[in-house]
């Protein structure tokens, strides 16, 4: 009986001790404060607050349970889904393209790009060049000239200082930036006024457009940071940047949640027309297209080619941005350990010509995108006579039979010198990747090629060399991503060089080809100094030449960035480079 | 009593070292943190060997789960990659009180990673379990009065149509019916994702509005689990001979059913409910992505995928303590309810 009415009493304490926790947990939160959480808020205080109705009177109103309605008209919030959360804001600590993204919100480039990959000035009065005097000795020096007008969002100067600041940061070891380079090259960094920066460099360095300035740290902020902390890996300002310098403010993130930006009144390009940016974390695809069909996002991205008709029907504009990847298969071509037959280069032609990639964009990706030729399509690197590798099967068979592949057991697979035509297929685990290894794997069947298909977890696959990746240490014969180069538009990379092939004493090396092409090497070393654009071109169209003749790298589809921008956007431009990066000429119809 | 807890605690402490072993190796081999780092292109090769060092990761497995465990602010470390150790260690590691920090969110505490999660996922996890055990009760309840009857088939036949469901599907079905097409019809509608609406705010009646289909989700599958148990333990209270003399001596029936055998049959739900308890830290991997709930369940999936050790040896550390303690709470309860268990 004793124990019945314990039980009884345990049962009731814990429906009420339920009760009581699923009632409370929401009250720390509700009608969200103002962030604030760093002392230096900008000026424009009205404008960093969220909703304005509850924003008036912050402590007051913990139990309110609806505030009044939003005047929407004077204040109409932009919601853009996002299926990955951003890891940190700080620019120089992310490698995230939804992190890079929102960079045109709230920070700064020295300059952006428009849909055409043109660079558009931000901070400089105008792009360095050899005639205006930006770039000299050969293109050891650059000299940005910033202009006179620039201010951070709390009304302190941006200068020269904070240009010198920001290369100090990334430099250190202290602070643990996901990328250094391209700063690394860089002798020195000098601010002679405030208003002009002098970068040099060890050698002349070409990439430096596709590289340099994209984002900018406050020195006035990170600085006490730095001296009191000894780095700047743990500033509040990475997760929190109350002080930014584009035409938004920064306002709050909530893990897993939401971040939310409000129009910056100092900016000096123009005060953004919409009022405020709710970005939404929602990391199920399906659930995105869901929310973008019921309207409860304006904008979103990185949806698969198979939902565009169900959202074009659904009212929602689709924007194709090339922004140069291009999904494509690279070869294990190491002299010794490939396998032989890949070591062919009509072989190589031959896998080319055997798959129909014509058909494969038409097909999976519902014809949204064409085949491509080069890593470089679509810019102006790209010897523009050449076009992707027709299909033509008897040419495939033909250039095997050529090189000695020939079918001599009859078991439908071609062999020579007792080794079979065999391969392994590796790629990530994404659905339209999977599909096009169906395919191709049946068409290179057909041809007398056998390929034994393997899938990875994103970061498994991409896994170094030091870390037993797939790709890495050779255990593909071929392997399909989409890439880019690194500093797009950019057209430099370091995928063929040389001193890039990796090995137990240079496991980080990205050449995962592990093939050493002499005068392709020299090629690529020769453009990394050129800082003449027209020459620098004509060397890249003997590259893309060159890795299109020897099949280095086959192309299979080019691979825009798909955005779903809502019927109701006025102005929407999207760049390849900085999707965004008009983001403060938007409005609403 | 207290003897056997005192017992059972230190008992804790080598499984809890040997759960930690073993989860810090797995994770070594859940991919490379620093592969793309959550970009689209893989990380150039000096960027890789620096931050591979910087962080620590170029050391052995087992003095990276030694700096995780004790910390390294005994020794120095080499930053600057010119092979002499020159910084002072920051770590002081977990038995300090020290879970690290985040490599994805670099420089973020792991404690308040989690942290910023877990109070979204206790709100969701325990409103469900609460929807859970009320409809279960009653539905429990009812089938057991009414056993074979056509509603207690039905009933039946429902709940174990919805358990049979798959989550992800359950949860894309209602969110299509109930948010995006009812919204299409004119009807009153639900939201698809997140916890609020960003016109209104994030206010309680946001929250709980945005709560529905995520609760409805998690709670819809489990009652015919949990009111299968009830109905048969019910059935067998209902059975027993006290009940049948509380209905010789004409006890009215509200009071037979709910006070005599009810309070008898709960005592196994308890005991269930007390397990269950701990998963919940975890949250609901794919309830949460779907509906974009900013929970712990959500924040696994992605520091795994990012090979985010901290973070993710923090998460489940945490739920195996829970566990822990849990069972010692379970097994202690037992006694205090069943006079026959003693423990010594």
């Amino acid at each position: 009986m004793f124990s019945k009415r314990i039980a009884q009493t345990f049962l009731f304490l814990f429906v009420i001790l339920s009760l009581a926790l699923a009632g409370c947990a929401p009250a720390p939160q509700p009608t969200t404060a103002p962030a604030a959480p760093e002392a230096t808020q900008p000026p424009a205080a009205p404008a960093t607050e969220p909703p304005a109705a509850p924003a008036t009177e912050p402590p007051a109103a913990p139990e309110a349970t609806e505030p009044p309605a939003e005047p929407p008209a004077e204040r109409p919030v932009l919601t853009m889904i996002f299926t990955q959360e951003f890891d940190t804001l700080n620019p120089y600590y992310t490698n995230m393209w939804f992190s890079q993204i929102t960079q045109s919100f709230w920070n700064c480039w020295a300059w952006t790009f428009d849909e055409a990959t043109a660079p558009v000035p931000i901070l400089v009065s105008e792009m360095p060049s050899i005639d205006n005097g930006g770039i000299t000795e050969g293109g050891r020096v650059l000299t940005f000239k910033l202009r006179d007008d620039l201010v951070w969002s709390d009304g302190t100067p941006l200068t020269a200082d904070d240009f010198v600041f920001t290369y100090e940061m990334v430099i250190n070891p202290a602070n643990t930036v996901a990328q250094v380079s391209p700063y690394d090259l860089v002798k020195s960094i000098e601010a002679p006024d405030p208003q002009t920066v002098v970068v040099t460099f060890e050698e002349p360095y070409a990439a430096w457009i596709g590289t340099f300035w994209r984002g900018l740290l406050p020195k006035h902020i990170l600085q006490p940071v730095f001296d009191a902390d000894g780095t700047i890996d743990n500033a509040g300002w990475n997760r929190n940047p109350t002080v930014g310098c584009g035409p938004f403010n920064f306002s709050e993130w909530e893990s897993g949640s939401f971040a939310r930006f409000v129009a910056n009144d100092n900016f000096w390009l123009g005060k953004a027309k919409i009022g405020e940016i709710f970005v939404r974390f929602v990391p199920d695809d399906a659930s995105q297209i869901a929310a973008l069909k019921a309207g409860e996002g304006d904008v979103g991205t990185f949806f698969a080619y198979s939902d565009v008709p169900e959202l074009e029907a659904a009212g929602v504009n689709i924007i194709k941005s090339f922004s140069g990847y291009n999904e494509g298969f690279y070869f294990y071509l190491d002299p010794e350990k490939s396998h032989p037959a890949l070591r062919d280069v009509n072989v190589r032609k031959a896998l080319a010509y055997a798959t129909n990639r014509q058909k494969l964009t038409e097909d999976l990706l519902l014809g949204l995108t064409v085949p491509a030729a080069t890593l470089w399509d679509n810019t102006p690197y790209v010897d523009p006579s050449l076009q992707p590798y027709p299909y033509d099967p008897e040419k495939a068979k033909q250039l095997l039979d050529e090189a000695g592949w020939i079918d001599s057991d009859g078991d439908g697979v071609r062999d020579k010198d007792g080794v079979a035509l065999e391969l392994t297929y590796g790629t990530t685990t994404r659905e339209i990747r999977q599909d096009t290894q169906a395919v191709f794997q049946q068409e290179l069947a057909e041809v007398g090629i056998k390929t034994e298909l393997q899938n990875f977890d994103y970061d498994i696959f991409f896994s170094g060399y030091g870390e037993g990746g797939p790709a890495a240490t050779g255990q593909l014969d071929m392997y399909e991503y989409s890439n880019v180069v690194t500093g797009y538009p950019d057209p430099d990379t370091a995928d063929w060089l040389c001193s890039e092939i990796p090995s137990d004493d240079s496991p980080a090396g990205v050449n995962w080809s592990a093939y050493c092409d002499e005068e392709l090497d020299a090629l690529f070393l020769l453009q990394a100094t050129q800082v003449d654009d027209a020459a620098r071109r004509a060397t890249f169209h003997q590259i893309s030449k060159m890795i299109y003749d020897k099949v280095y790298w086959l192309g299979i589809w080019q691979d825009p960035d798909l955005f779903g921008i809502s019927d109701k956007l006025a102005n929407v431009r999207i760049s390849g480079v900085m999707p965004f990066f008009n983001i403060f000429e938007w409005e609403f119809k | 009593m207290t003897r056997y807890i005192i017992r059972r605690l230190l008992q804790a402490i080598p499984l809890l070292f040997i759960i930690s072993v073993v989860l810090f190796v797995m994770m070594q081999n859940m991919g490379d943190p620093l592969a793309t780092m959550g970009g689209r292109t893989v990380t150039r090769s000096s960027e890789r060997a620096r931050l591979t060092r910087q962080l620590g990761l170029d050391k052995p497995i087992y003095v990276q789960y030694l700096y995780w465990l004790v910390g390294n602010d005994w020794t120095k470390i080499d930053l600057d990659g010119d092979g002499v150790p020159e910084s002072a260690g920051r770590r002081q590691g977990i038995l300090r009180g020290d879970f690290g920090t985040s490599l994805v969110n670099r420089g973020v505490p792991v404690v308040k990673v989690i942290g910023d999660r877990l109070v979204n996922t206790l709100l969701l996890m325990l409103t469900a379990e609460l929807v859970i055990i009320v409809g279960a009760l009653l539905i429990g309840i009812y089938s057991a009065l009414h056993q074979y009857s056509v509603l207690d088939n039905a009933i039946t036949a429902v709940t174990f149509f919805l358990y049979s469901l798959p989550v992800f599907f359950f949860a894309l079905i209602v969110m299509y019916i109930f948010a995006v097409n009812f919204k299409r019809w004119g009807l009153p509608y639900l939201p698809t994702v997140g916890m609020f609406d960003p016109q209104v705010g994030k206010t309680p009646s946001q929250v709980a509005w945005h709560m529905v289909l995520p609760v409805a989700t998690l709670s819809f599958g489990f009652f015919a689990a949990y009111s299968r148990y009830i109905r048969s333990a019910m059935l067998e209270a209902l059975n027993q001979d006290y009940v049948r003399t509380a209905k010789a001596k004409g006890l009215p029936r509200p009071q037979i059913v709910y006070i005599h055998a009810l309070k008898n049959a709960a005592l196994p739900i308890v005991t269930v409910v007390a397990l269950d308890l701990p998963f919940l830290l975890g949250g609901a991997v794919v309830t949460e992505r779907i509906f974009a709930w900013p929970g712990t369940g959500r924040l696994f999936l992605d520091h795994v995928s990012r090979g985010d050790t901290p973070v993710v040896m923090g998460l489940l550390m945490m739920i195996a303590v829970a566990v822990i303690l849990f069972q010692i709470i379970a097994d202690v309860l037992y006694a205090w309810l069943d006079p026959r268990i003693r423990y010594k």
